[in-house]
């Protein structure tokens, strides 16, 4: 919720927050599983049972849960390439930037229909639970399957949630608490009658999130504990499934606390108090069928609304700008795909949708805005003797329309390619990938009072990969490993920058950056007489720069702030019957936050989780301890993350 | 010999006329609390993080004003902290004050210290539109506060009494209009005496002063009202005349503006539109006297000394400007990206550049510190209309002085003055 500004900019600093989120990146990554398994059943895909030809990480079923994570965000970390932007406390917003490409150019999927918010491009892991999914995939450029909707080749990575389609009926309650006064309970009900099933899900959580941090320096020691990091939030999801046909139904209610830095203050007399609240909705459909294995048909209806409020009017908030802004978001958006593999080496993959997006704002100078977006794609796959081609070009086209005086923004239309090479032979697979593809200025970009620019242009990524992937398996071990190697780079990036000779504020296109890195994975699981030890780490090395001014030595070729130049997770699970004993290591390096200062740095941090669990009966438990060392570490300067904290959960099902 | 000595003793009579010591604030990034202080001396910055050097301790979050109040202190708005901290000329950190939050800006009578808050709170006392407090500097602690308008921004004291340029800032989220109006307050008693109209909204930006003339910038709304530039003579106020005769509002934009020695303001500005995303740049010197007796259709010049103009419009993103009164060297920083580092640059009284020097992020607020190391207060020259006096100049022995030098006092019509 923090923007970084200077007291230039009395007027706009606390609304730009809202949307200032995409330009800083944090780090995370981790261990992943290669999707070595058959697609899942539900996607009834064709190519069930052949390795993807897409870049990869999947984390699903036992391991999934196995794993001390309960937001989205947490699982995903332990992905290679992969950071995870967090402003530390509970309720902080937590976003996703994969392989440096920024936020806002990572889609997010719940069963192949993307979360949009067109207000600010972004989606907020945290207001996703991993409890009703069956698995988390991250895919670099996107997912290659036959039959897919345009909207799911329109980012540079694509993170897919599959949610748990109920193979029984089962009841169960779950109860836990956690250090700094969080108490989180959930119910779900799930039943299966023939190709019927379905559940809902309901979870309450609430946390001061009041947890203590400490900067030590040669300049400071400042021990303190987080204020007005509180959260609580419901969640309500129901679905509902019959085989090519599935419903969701997701509603997310939150009130939080907006934390600020943590500055030089004589004393805790003022508190710079910020609240947000949340209302997030979707329901979505979708139905797919195949004829007689060559043709298939896939449809998708979403329809979303988000509200979203933030004041800081509050008596004991004398010092700030007085703000109560609300924010109201609907979308609707439907898809229609179509796939054809007339021969056994050829398939065919043709597909439109249509996306329309109204916001509407009680900001001063703000006139509700409607975009429509509309995509279409052809894209093809040969595959001969195991060398596969994969071709697609996708169209895009943006239209707004809003009633304020500068008037909306030129239609903007575009057609972006992308191309993937692969090849296997028996347990390797190679692959060598290209895509290119654009993010439109999101609404706040271009109409935001005080800082919209509506004449900027999309900005531009062009990623080049090229990697291996090799599996073994015998009866008790499996052996699954993955490198790749990759280039990328960003042109006309959108950022928010004070105007020349100005105190204003506003977005514009401005910048270049550059980056090569190495991803690599690696798995072991040796399972015997019901004991299970698995081994997962990844490393990523990666090396981010800033191409944009030639002239400038202090910053050109130097390194991206906020990005590590290594990072690496290791992740041991040992397993007994309902038994099992999970230990994770994070390592990060240290990243450089501003150009000024050398001494600009956050610091290398190692995050060690362990979780212990069991089962018996009807009842299973659950203990976690993150971050064991207590390591002091943050994101983003002045947003100290929570150290060593504690899990209990207890869980009853029938 | 004789010629060679002779050139010597000129030499060192000029580097001691020409010693320049510039304290500058680097605002660093909000919420960063990488506020950092700069101390430049004789062509090189010192430091870029001086009060960490000195102190060990960090200035704090967003530096924003800095003011020289006595012979041995100086007083720092350190905003996003909520702190006024006091520090010696040496960097020494004497005391902080932190009942006045979101400070803004600073002015001192070498007694008290007076401040502008956008805050609705001071100590106990409460208030619905901004105020001004005042620090009495015998204890740091404040002595009293007044309300005036909306996010009151630039203050100046005037024969006793403060200028307050309100901005209503926060309009476009709160819910009330842009201010227009410069509140008046005896500095003894801390009550408006005087709310001038302006009929300009948004007094937002640097407010520099000239004797009795305050040179105000207005950013405008960037929609449908553009910049402009107030000149505001203070004497007229006190003096009661109607609103109209006490400012003139000239059609330029003056977002960073500061007093030269002759007592003109320079002012570079810029003024943008979000219709049209574009926006236009103006440098000017603005003779106040002239301007006000031609109600603003003179006493604006785009003459500036050598190549100072030209050196700024090379600038990134030019943050301050700044002449030292002592001495009548200019200043001025280049914030650059606003997330790397920032430059000072350096030019002779006659422009031409000297040196760049890189800062940290956001410099600005720049402070001079007297060569000699005597603060007297007087900080520039007060022409007196009425002139009774024989308008010769003396120097403090009484001595007529032919060709007075600057950083030097003199008297002259009776008065103090410094050159």
């Amino acid at each position: 919720m923090k923007a970084i500004l200077t007291s230039g900019v009395y007027s706009l600093a606390m609304s730009l927050t809202l949307f200032l989120l995409g330009s800083v990146k944090c780090y995370g990554s981790g261990t992943d599983v290669p999707a070595d398994s058959a697609e899942v059943l539900q996607e009834l895909e064709v190519t069930a049972g052949r390795r993807p030809l897409a870049t990869v990480q999947k984390l699903d079923g036992a391991r999934l849960q196995a794993l001390s994570s309960t937001s989205i965000a947490d699982a995903l970390k332990y992905f290679a390439g992969v950071q995870i932007k967090d402003y530390g406390g509970l309720g902080g917003v937590k976003t996703l930037n994969v392989r440096s490409l920024g936020a806002q150019h990572v889609g997010v999927y719940i069963d192949g229909v993307r979360i949009t918010n067109a207000q600010n491009g972004t989606v907020d892991l945290g207001k996703y639970s991993l409890s009703t999914l069956e698995s988390v995939s991250l895919y670099n450029a996107n997912r290659l399957e036959l039959c897919q909707a345009p909207s799911e080749f329109a980012s540079g990575a694509t993170v897919y949630l599959q949610t748990r389609r109920p193979d029984r009926d089962s009841l169960s309650v779950m109860a836990g608490i956690a250090s700094f006064h969080s108490y989180r309970g959930r119910i779900n009900a799930q039943f299966r009658r023939g190709a019927w099933s379905g559940f809902v899900d309901a979870e309450y959580l609430n946390s001061r999130g009041d947890y203590p941090f400490r900067y030590k320096s040669q300049y400071e020691d400042t021990v303190g504990r987080r204020r007005n990091s509180d959260i609580e939030f419901w969640r309500v999801e129901t679905a509902l499934f019959n085989r090519g046909f599935a419903f969701h139904g997701y509603c997310y209610v939150s009130e939080r606390g907006c934390p600020g830095g943590i500055v030089r203050r004589l004393s805790d007399k003022y508190t710079n108090i910020g609240r947000e609240w949340d209302t997030d909705m979707f329901l979505q459909g979708s139905y797919s069928h195949s004829f007689n294995n060559i043709h298939r048909l896939k449809f998708n209806i979403r329809y979303a609304h988000e509200y979203l409020r933030y004041n800081t009017d509050y008596p004991d908030n004398q010092n700030t700008a007085r703000v109560d802004n609300h924010y109201w978001q609907n979308d609707a958006y439907a898809s229609a795909a179509y796939a054809a593999s007339p021969w056994r080496f050829l398939s065919l993959n043709v597909g439109y949708d249509a996306r329309m997006s109204w916001l509407d704002a009680d900001l001063k100078r703000f006139s509700p805005v409607r975009r429509m977006d509309q995509k279409a794609v052809a894209a093809a796959q040969l595959n001969w003797r195991g060398i596969r081609l994969a071709g697609s070009v996708l169209y895009q086209h943006y239209k707004d329309h809003t009633r304020t005086k500068a008037g909306a923004a030129d239609p903007l239309s575009r057609f972006t390619p992308s191309i993937t090479l692969g090849y296997s032979l028996k347990g390797l697979s190679l692959r060598a990938w290209y895509k290119c593809i654009f993010r439109a200025p999101t609404l706040n970009d271009l109409y935001y009072t005080q800082a919209g620019n509506r004449n900027l242009k999309p900005e531009y990524t062009r990623q080049w990969n090229i990697g291996a992937e090799y599996h073994f398996n015998t009866p008790l071990w499996a052996v699954s490993m993955q490198a790749d190697a990759y280039i990328n780079n960003i042109d006309n990036r959108i950022v928010c920058l004070p105007m020349k000779g100005t105190y204003n504020w506003s977005m514009m296109n401005y910048g270049k950056t550059f980056c090569r890195g190495l991803n690599a994975t690696a798995s072991g699981q040796y399972s015997h007489r019901g004991w299970s030890f698995s081994l997962l780490s990844s490393i990523t090395w990666q090396r981010d720069v800033n191409r944009t001014n030639p002239d400038d030595e202090d910053t050109y070729d130097k390194p991206i702030c906020y990005s590590p130049t290594f990072s690496c997770g290791i992740t041991g699970i040992v397993a007994w019957r309902q038994f099992s004993l999970t230990v994770s290591d994070l390592h990060v390096s240290r990243r450089m936050w501003s150009y000024a200062d050398p001494d600009d740095i956050l610091k290398p941090y190692d995050n060690v989780d362990l979780k212990l669990s069991g089962g018996f009966r009807n009842f299973s438990a659950s203990l976690e301890v993150n971050d064991l060392f207590d390591v002091q570490y943050e994101h983003i300067p002045r947003y100290p993350m929570p150290g060593r904290n504690y899990r209990f959960t207890i869980s009853y099902s029938l | 010999m004789k010629l060679t000595a002779l050139l010597c003793c000129a030499t060192l009579a000029l580097s001691a006329a020409a010693q320049e010591k510039i304290i500058f604030l680097n605002e660093g990034n909000w919420q960063s609390d990488n506020g950092k202080l700069s101390y430049f001396e004789n062509g090189r910055i010192v430091s870029n993080q001086w009060f960490r050097d000195v102190n060990g301790s960090k200035l704090g979050d967003t530096p924003n004003d800095i003011i020289q109040v006595n012979d041995n202190l100086i007083a720092i708005a350190v905003n996003w902290s909520n702190i006024v901290q006091f520090i010696t000329p040496q960097g020494k950190a004497v005391a902080a004050t932190e009942d006045i939050p979101n400070n803004r800006r600073l002015a001192s009578d070498g007694r008290y210290v007076y401040v502008t808050s956008y805050g609705h709170e001071c100590g106990n006392e409460l208030f619905d539109k901004g105020f001004v407090a005042k620090i009495d500097i015998n204890g740091f602690k404040v002595a009293k506060a007044v309300e005036v308008g909306y996010e009151p921004e630039g203050i100046a004291i005037y024969n006793g009494h403060l200028f307050v340029a309100n901005t209503g800032g926060y309009a476009f989220q709160e819910d009330h209009e842009y201010e227009t109006t410069v509140s008046v307050i005896d500095a003894a008693t801390m009550t408006v005496v005087r709310t001038v109209d302006t009929g300009v909204i948004n007094l937002y930006g640097s407010m520099s002063r000239s004797g009795k003339y305050l040179c105000i910038n207005s950013p405008g709304d960037n929609y449908d009202v553009s910049a402009s530039t107030i000149i505001m003579d203070c004497q007229a106020v006190l003096d009661g005349k109607p609103d109209t005769e006490c400012f003139v509002t000239l059609d330029y934009a003056a977002t960073n503006n500061c007093t030269a020695t002759d007592g003109r303001f320079y002012a570079i500005g810029s003024r943008y539109s979000y219709y049209s995303g574009e926006y236009e740049f103006n440098y000017i010197i603005i003779d106040p006297a002239e301007a006000m007796a031609s109600r603003g259709h003179n006493g604006v010049s785009t003459q500036w000394p050598g190549t100072v103009v030209s050196d700024i419009k090379a600038m990134e993103m030019p943050y301050s400007i700044y002449v030292n009164p002592y001495t009548g060297y200019i200043y001025a920083t280049d914030a650059g990206s606003f997330a790397d580092s920032g430059t000072l640059l350096q030019w002779s009284p006659q422009g031409k550049l000297i040196g760049k020097h890189k800062t940290y992020i956001n410099p600005g607020h720049l402070l001079a510190l007297p060569p000699d190391g005597h603060f007297d207060g007087i900080d520039d020259v007060i022409a007196d209309e009425n002139n009774t006096g024989d308008g010769i100049t003396y120097n403090l022995q009484g001595i007529p002085v032919s060709n007075p030098v600057p950083g030097h006092i003199y008297i002259r019509n009776g008065k103090k003055f410094r050159l």
